[in-house]
């Protein structure tokens, strides 16, 4: 499935080679996101998941053997793998890292190999070797030369300097220090130095070398705080704990110098978050998890110092497992100009043989005769035709534009830097400009049809802030003060009595406070001592202040709301604990979750479970993030009979977490309803607005979340997607459209159905609004997912006869296509909608969505998320937008783009998008027509000259034309043009639909390119033809040379293609009017040198133009030919451009010859909503959501199993330092 | 990840006009004002270079005699190359029904000659020509070297066909007397090929200078011979050589051949009356259906007799005024049209 996925997720479906076979790690927690979503799904969908999970071939061969402290064990014979012939090389990497691709001698070679591995630059080099063949060569070998080594030459240095910065890179970590143990004694050494097996010890605020097995710290139990920026960029501290004999007997230098332990675990792998292995110890063997591996890159943290064993080493460990290759995407235009080289390709062909074929036949009518073209062999006219044809490859070679891809880099990277530089998508509260992470995308983001958005974090700020709680039956949170008296104006909560208040929460309900404070209701009490001490939030003490490092900001809110409240969560010296000793000595179960979950697990006698859940649903219509509490009292002796069970379990060697699931499964039954906090995740600024404005631009937007079907309607109507006269439809009303549509296309098809044309039919009678809302499990259904999977079930079974093989294909066959004919008709319909939201839905079935909309639709697709679950839908779009926010960095890892509001995405595609389209669309235009203009006069006069391949313009001529005098002016134009302001695109959104129907840049818009040039080759051959043919210059000197007419051309030529790109550019800044000047210049300039007579003198052969400039160029005559020339080439273009501009205006035509005015519009404007701002405040949304916002350790209770004394001793050792700071 | 109030804002972008993308800028517009006004005067000038162009093409008197023909017996006498020694002269009588005044200049003209053809182009050895290195023919196949292996001089395909009939222009004074009309054999040639890129190898004498060089296949006489009345023009810096080794872009071409001397009875230029041509025929043009011919013509500031650069500027002219009205009636036309766009 997810191979499948990805090959397309290349544009079109002719498939690309697939960078990814190595399965990456985030699919193994989007399992894990999978595994936790709440149970409403239907059954059908459990089957799926098992059946997926049967399928996935995960070998756990422990093969990889580390011996510690013996460098020669790894040295052995058997661990030896042979490379190329007879080079034997240790399966171990030393801990070297080597990202740079070339040192000093392979650079030239290897970079080489690369460059010439593209198509074009494949292309050139043979058009040089075929320019040695003396038979064929008609241009000068510089011509080909000079531009070709320009190109790679800065193709090159770009390589350069990105390697040379690697080497850097490398060479500084490679040198960092630690120390290693060496001949019994810790000893400092570089990180290059160390080897599998040895013993190292790291200090506080040191990154971790390599992939360590964690022996002991300084920490009691020997915990160890790490920071794990640089893997998930996750900020939170996460803490790793050593096993409990290795803590007791590995805290010295001398028994670590000695430790003799033996490693067997799984071979190098990218899984960040697993491990398995095992340790075998003084005759004992130890179970290894990823909890007890410090990977290469953490940071420790909080820890003075630690001890532990390199197990994988450089380029074995899982960081550098994990920078594989990304995958490429490419874009529409790419594909398109692709393409359009191939027809030039195809043109260059035709036109050659033509042309050679016209050699032959005038050889065999006049050249042979032509006693004084006698060429000393005697050649049959056809062999001279085909050497001609050869020959005409090479003339006309320009037609393939030599510079057009480095152009194109140039022009995106420059793209890239605008976004990157833009102080208006510059978030400055978190200190984050925009960044566009691939450069290659760029004009794309003009071209958008459907954006696929996630909720949370994206919509939403996912800032959670405690709103409200429900205790025992009793909502709070409401405008209420102690006597119960409603205020007209809410007067916030003073925390000021307590030590611990960060001040930051704003409360309204006087009455909770003086609940706590009289400390007269007990479920009160226990409710934010839940709150206090259920969690994983770290601390960290900063000049006395509590920082709480919570790794969701669900958690960070409850943890500080219980602070503020006088719960204050002072320090923690173990890990997170559910179960607790309390003061009074009953042991306790502290539990809280999603109410699906909890409630299930409820005992049956629970006073207030109708109240909690009544608040609950009043929550929820508010778009509040709910979570219930619930505690357990536990008898000691059940106690102490689940925790024989559960140590059992945990040294399980086999299906260790299932047993340990299941020991969970039995103590989590029979819970207490303490009551339901709620948190509120308000709309990040402006989304309404830039929804509104996105879908004016006819891009429409599907909002892809994992929450309950009412949450998601109501952020529906939050940002605007919905209004009160949308018609909602839900999964069970499509589905039977759906299904009529199914039986009706069957029954019209019948067997060839295949045959008829596809008739597109709408489901809906037009007019109206309408909106879909659907959840994962319709989502499923209607698209026969489970079916499939069914099937898929079945096959595993070994069909007995041929029979039964021929006729499950058949079935699968049919399946298929009615699966596909499904999914068709679903997309249709959906995009029939003017939004649709899925719900529900997990990160499999986002991607899934996506790749339906871009497989069925041919649509370009952005997708916008910012946590690990939009992971999968960002790396399926053919665009994938980050929002870098509170979630860790994994989206915006994967993503082409990240920002930091969701708003900024308006500028990004109406105004960069849009801008970076008409650019390169502009560009390419440009690139085609000055080449073919430039080419195709060598075609003309070829009827002059016996189709003798001779050219046209002066070999120096060929040679610079692309570099130096027709390149500036473009790739200026295509840095810098905008056809109207930015501020004008973003108010004028339908200005972006040109982009979407690929009106600048298709087909017929590339012929027309090449029309124009094909015409502007004739003019300027003709022209000069005419006023040649005939005259003789005002000496009496023939003017009809061939030197002065090639002069005249080029001269006609420079100015025409000059003036060409200035009509083109619609924004002239100094620079363009400098670069298009300068290059008419230049020209002048570099001709009037390279005739003039001293370089003659130096080089007679390579310059042979002596005094033509001079000569020709001083008779008034050829002046007026050129005049001439460039006046006809350009006149009709601007007819042209008026009358369709006054005819058959565009939209951004009319909004240009407006542009004064709507200025002035626009001040006037805003001089009036100043007044309106002040007034209305637009009711605020929320939003909230079932994610699994915990870390993974509590939510599946594995934290307990971490407990190895008894449970008294973990009180004893100051669990979780909690005090009640209210005087009770 | 965390980073310290020190370098709070660090990674805000600078505020500059580039980088912002609002650097100062002229937005081309093609208004009607513009563009009207702009194609109006184009028009203007172009019917004015025109017409100039056109009338002082008709000041200029041109005479053109095409010989092919009229020396036949030559013409076959040569399709023979076995009769290369034979000389062959022909005599064509024509009379000039007015004065040519001011300079006038003699041109032969060649139909059907290809002297642009790629590989004839580049037989020549530009180091040869400049007398730096008489014996470097490297480029110059097939004309490098004569039978017996002798580089030759001037190599090359070019120099070897080179134009070698005599012009000689002769003035009826009455029905029994003629005179000859002086001609200069200098000052045909760019300044530029004259003293930079042909030189003769320096040396006493020019039959020593190149000596161990053969003459050129087709030449009767070797290259030091050329002009047997003025050693000054021998050699490389013959001005008819010269003349010949700059190609012409086309296969129909006209090179300049003499120019009047104005003296005696030429002060004035040539007068009326009647003349004849005097040629002897040596260059073979009838074997690849070549022809050619001699032109006798006066210039003026834009050169020579074409009319086609008049009547182009006159026709674009005219074009371009068409276009002006009828871009100017759209526009009327479509003034009073409300323009409408989508507001937000």
């Amino acid at each position: 499935m997810n191979t499948e996925r990805d090959s397309e997720t290349t544009f079109e479906e002719d498939s690309q080679p697939n960078d990814e076979v190595v399965p990456y790690s985030d699919d193994e927690t989007e399992d894990d996101l999978e595994d936790q979503e709440p149970a409403v799904e239907p059954e059908q969908n459990r089957v799926n998941r098992e059946a997926e999970e049967n399928q996935e071939p995960f070998k756990k061969d422990c093969t990889w053997q580390v011996k510690a402290n013996d460098r020669s064990f790894h040295e052995q014979p058997h661990f030896m793998n042979t490379k190329f012939f007879c080079i034997k090389e240790s399966k171990y990497a030393n801990n070297a890292i080597k990202t740079y691709k070339y040192n000093v001698f392979t650079f030239l070679p290897l970079n080489l190999f690369e460059q010439f591995k593209r198509a074009a630059n494949l292309y050139f080099l043979i058009l040089l070797i075929l320019q040695t063949i003396p038979q064929i060569s008609t241009l000068a070998w510089y011509t080909t030369l000079v531009p070709f080594l320009v190109v790679l030459g800065i193709t090159a240095i770009k390589d350069l300097v990105d390697d040379v910065a690697r080497h850097k890179m490398d060479k500084e970590i490679n040198n960092r220090t630690c120390e290693v143990i060496k001949d019994g004694r810790f000893k400092v050494a570089k990180w290059k130095e160390i080897q599998v097996g040895d013993v190292i010890r790291l200090k506080k605020n040191d990154f971790v070398p390599a992939d360590i097995l964690l022996l002991s710290s300084s920490e009691p139990n020997s915990l160890c705080y790490v920071e794990t920026a640089e893997l998930d960029g996750e900020t939170n501290l996460k803490f790793k704990m050593a096993l409990e004999s290795t803590h007791q007997y590995l805290q010295k230098e001398n028994s670590l110098a000695t430790f003799d332990g033996f490693i067997e675990c799984e071979e190098p792998n990218n899984r960040l978050d697993k491990f398995t292995g095992t340790l075998f110890w003084r005759k004992t063997g130890f179970p290894l998890d990823a909890d007890r591996i410090l990977l290469r890159g953490c940071v420790i943290r909080n820890t003075d110092f630690c001890h532990g064993l390199v197990i994988f080493a450089g380029a074995d460990t899982k960081i550098m497992k994990n920078s594989g290759k990304t995958r490429f995407k490419r874009t529409k235009i790419d594909y398109l100009m692709n393409y359009m080289v191939y027809t030039i390709f195809v043109v260059l062909i035709l036109l050659s043989a033509g042309l050679a074929i016209g050699h032959a036949y005038w050889e065999a009518q006049v050249g042979n005769y032509s006693w004084y073209l006698y060429s000393g062999e005697d050649a049959t006219p056809s062999y001279r035709g085909f050497l001609n044809f050869w020959g005409y490859i090479i003339v006309l070679n320009t037609l393939v534009p030599i510079s057009l891809y480095v152009s194109v880099e140039v022009i995106r990277l420059g793209q890239s830097h605008f976004i990157n530089w833009d102080l208006q998508m510059y978030y400055a509260e978190k200190d984050t400009p925009a960044k566009a992470r691939t450069t290659t995308l760029n004009e794309q983001l003009g071209q958008i049809h459907y954006i696929f958005s996630d909720k949370t974090g994206t919509l939403t700020q996912n800032i959670m802030t405690f709103k409200k709680c429900c205790i025992n039956g009793h909502i709070y949170g409401d405008h209420q003060d102690a006597s119960q008296h409603n205020h007209s104006k809410a007067e916030q909560v003073d925390f000021s009595w307590n030590m611990y208040a960060d001040g930051k929460l704003a409360f309204y309900d006087h009455y909770l406070i003086e609940q706590i404070r009289s400390g007269k209701e007990p479920g009160v009490r226990q409710f934010f001592f839940l709150l206090a001490v259920c969690h994983t939030v770290m601390v960290d003490r900063l000049d006395g202040q509590l920082n709480y490092q919570a790794a969701s900001p669900d958690e960070g809110a409850l943890v500080s709301a219980a602070r503020n409240f006088g719960f204050a969560f002072l320090a923690r010296t173990q890990n997170t604990i559910t179960i607790i000793r309390t003061p009074e000595g009953n042991i306790r179960l502290y539990c809280k979750g999603a109410d699906t979950v909890i409630y299930e697990r409820l005992h049956r006698m629970n006073p207030t479970k109708q109240e909690t859940q009544d608040a609950l649903d009043i929550f929820a219509s508010e778009t509040l993030r709910t979570l219930c509490l619930c505690y357990k009292e536990i008898e000691e002796k059940e106690f102490q009979e689940w925790n024989k069970k559960f140590m059992a379990a945990s040294i399980a060697s086999t299906n260790r977490d299932e047993a340990l699931d299941k020991v969970y499964e039995e103590i989590e039954k029979d819970l207490i309803l303490l009551g339901a906090t709620a948190i509120e995740d308000r709309l990040q600024d402006g989304v309404p607005e830039t929804i509104s404005k996105l879908s004016k631009a006819d891009i429409k937007i599907w909002v892809l979340t994992g929450d309950k079907k009412e949450t998601a309607e109501n952020i529906g109507f939050a940002c605007e997607l919905l209004t009160e006269d949308t018609t909602i439809c839900y999964g069970e009303d499509i589905n039977a459209l759906l299904h009529t549509r199914m039986e009706n296309q069957r029954n019209r098809g019948g067997v060839y159905a295949k045959f008829v044309p596809p008739v597109h039919e709408p489901f809906f009678p037009t007019g109206g609004n309408r909106a879909l809302i659907i959840t994962g499990s319709w989502l499923n259904e209607i698209l026969l997912e489970k079916k499939t999977k069914k099937s898929n079930i079945l096959k595993l079974k070994f069909p007995r006869t041929e029979e039964e093989r021929r006729m499950r294909t058949q079935s699968k066959r049919r399946l298929e296509a009615k699966k596909e004919q499904q999914q068709k008709n679903f997309v249709d319909l959906a995009c029939e909608c003017s939004a649709v939201i899925c719900c529900r839905v997990t990160p499999k079935q986002k991607a899934m969505v996506v790749d339906l909309v871009k497989r069925y639709k041919k649509a370009i697709t952005l997708a916008i998320g910012d946590g690990a679950n939009d992971v999968n839908m960002i790396k399926t779009a053919h665009i994938g937008v980050g929002i870098s926010g509170q979630e860790g960095m994994q989206a915006v890892m994967s993503s082409d783009y990240s920002f930091a509001q969701f708003r900024y995405l308006q500028r990004l595609l109406l105004v960069h998008g849009r801008w970076s389209y008409i650019r390169m669309c502009k560009f390419l235009r440009y690139f085609f027509y000055k080449n073919f203009a430039f080419t195709l006069v060598h075609f003309w006069y070829s009827f002059f000259n016996g189709y003798s391949a001779q050219t046209a313009y002066e070999d120096w001529f060929i040679t610079l034309y692309n570099l130096l005098y027709s390149s500036l002016p473009v790739l200026l134009m295509g840095l810098l043009d905008q056809d109207v302001s930015d501020k004008l695109s973003l108010r004028f959104p339908g200005l972006y639909v040109v982009g979407q129907r690929d009106l600048l840049f298709n087909y017929r818009r590339f012929f027309v390119s090449l029309l124009h040039g094909v015409l502007t080759s004739m003019i300027l051959f003709f022209i000069p033809l005419g006023a040649y043919l005939q005259t003789v210059g005002q000496d009496g000197e023939a003017p009809s040379d061939y030197q002065s007419f090639a002069v005249t051309i080029a001269s006609a030529l420079i100015i025409t293609v000059n003036f060409q790109i200035g009509l083109d550019t619609s924004y002239w800044t100094f620079v363009n009017a400098f670069s298009i000047f300068g290059s008419i210049a230049l020209y002048f300039g570099i001709m009037f040198d390279f005739h003039s007579a001293g370089i003659h003198v130096l080089f007679p052969s390579a310059f042979q133009f002596t005094g033509t400039a001079s000569n020709a160029l001083r008779q008034p005559y050829i002046w007026l030919t050129i005049i001439l020339t460039v006046a006809v080439c350009l006149l009709p273009v601007i007819a042209i451009r008026f009358l369709s501009m006054t005819i058959w205006p565009s939209e951004s035509d009319k909004i240009q010859k407006h542009r004064k005015r709507l200025k002035a519009e626009e001040q006037w404007k805003r001089r009036q909503s100043v007044f309106r701002r002040g007034m209305s405040t637009r009711r605020s949304a929320y939003a909230f959501s079932h994610q699994p916002g915990y870390a993974d350790l509590i939510s599946s209770g594995r934290s307990i199993r971490k407990k190895r004394s008894p449970l008294d001793g973990v009180i004893a050792d100051g669990t979780a330092e909690y005090r009640r700071t209210v005087e009770s | 990840m965390k980073r310290g109030s020190h370098d709070c804002q660090s990674r805000l972008p600078d505020n500059t006009a580039l980088k912002q993308q609002q650097l100062p800028a002229y937005r081309l517009q093609l208004t009607a004002t513009i563009i009207l006004s702009g194609f109006f005067i184009t028009g203007v000038f172009c019917l004015g270079v025109g017409v100039i162009l056109l009338l002082s093409a008709k000041n200029i008197k041109e005479v053109e005699i095409n010989y092919t023909e009229k020396c036949s017996d030559c013409a076959k006498l040569r399709e023979n190359t076995a009769n290369f020694d034979k000389e062959c002269t022909c005599s064509i009588p024509f009379y000039l029904p007015e004065a040519m005044k001011g300079d006038v200049y003699m041109f032969y003209k060649l139909y059907g000659f290809y002297q642009n053809l790629y590989q004839y182009v580049l037989s020549r050895s530009n180091s040869q020509l400049m007398g730096i290195d008489i014996k470097d023919v490297s480029n110059c196949a097939p004309f490098k070297n004569s039978h017996n292996g002798i580089p030759i001089a001037p190599c090359g395909a070019i120099a070897n066909s080179i134009f070698n009939d005599t012009i000689v222009l002769s003035y009826n004074l009455n029905s029994s007397m003629s005179i000859k009309v002086p001609m200069l054999r200098s000052g045909i040639s760019w300044w530029t090929d004259k003293y930079v890129k042909f030189w003769n190898p320096s040396s006493q004498n020019l039959s020593s200078a190149f000596a161990g060089t053969a003459k050129p296949p087709s030449w009767p006489k070797p290259v030091y011979e050329l002009d047997e009345e003025d050693p000054e023009n021998n050699g490389f810096i013959n001005e008819d050589f010269i003349v010949w080794m700059r190609t012409a872009a086309f296969p129909t071409f006209k090179k300049l051949y003499r120019r009047l001397s104005r003296i005696q009875h030429f002060t004035e230029g040539l007068p009326a009356g009647s003349y004849s041509f005097g040629i002897t025929y040596n260059f073979p043009v009838t074997k690849f259906q070549g022809e050619k011919s001699v032109v006798l013509s006066t210039l003026t500031w834009s050169g020579g007799s074409s009319l086609f650069l008049g009547l182009a500027y006159t026709v674009t002219g005219a074009l371009t005024w068409l276009a002006f009205f009828a871009m100017m009636a759209i526009h009327l036309r479509l003034k009073g049209r409300k323009t409408l766009f989508h507001q937000e």
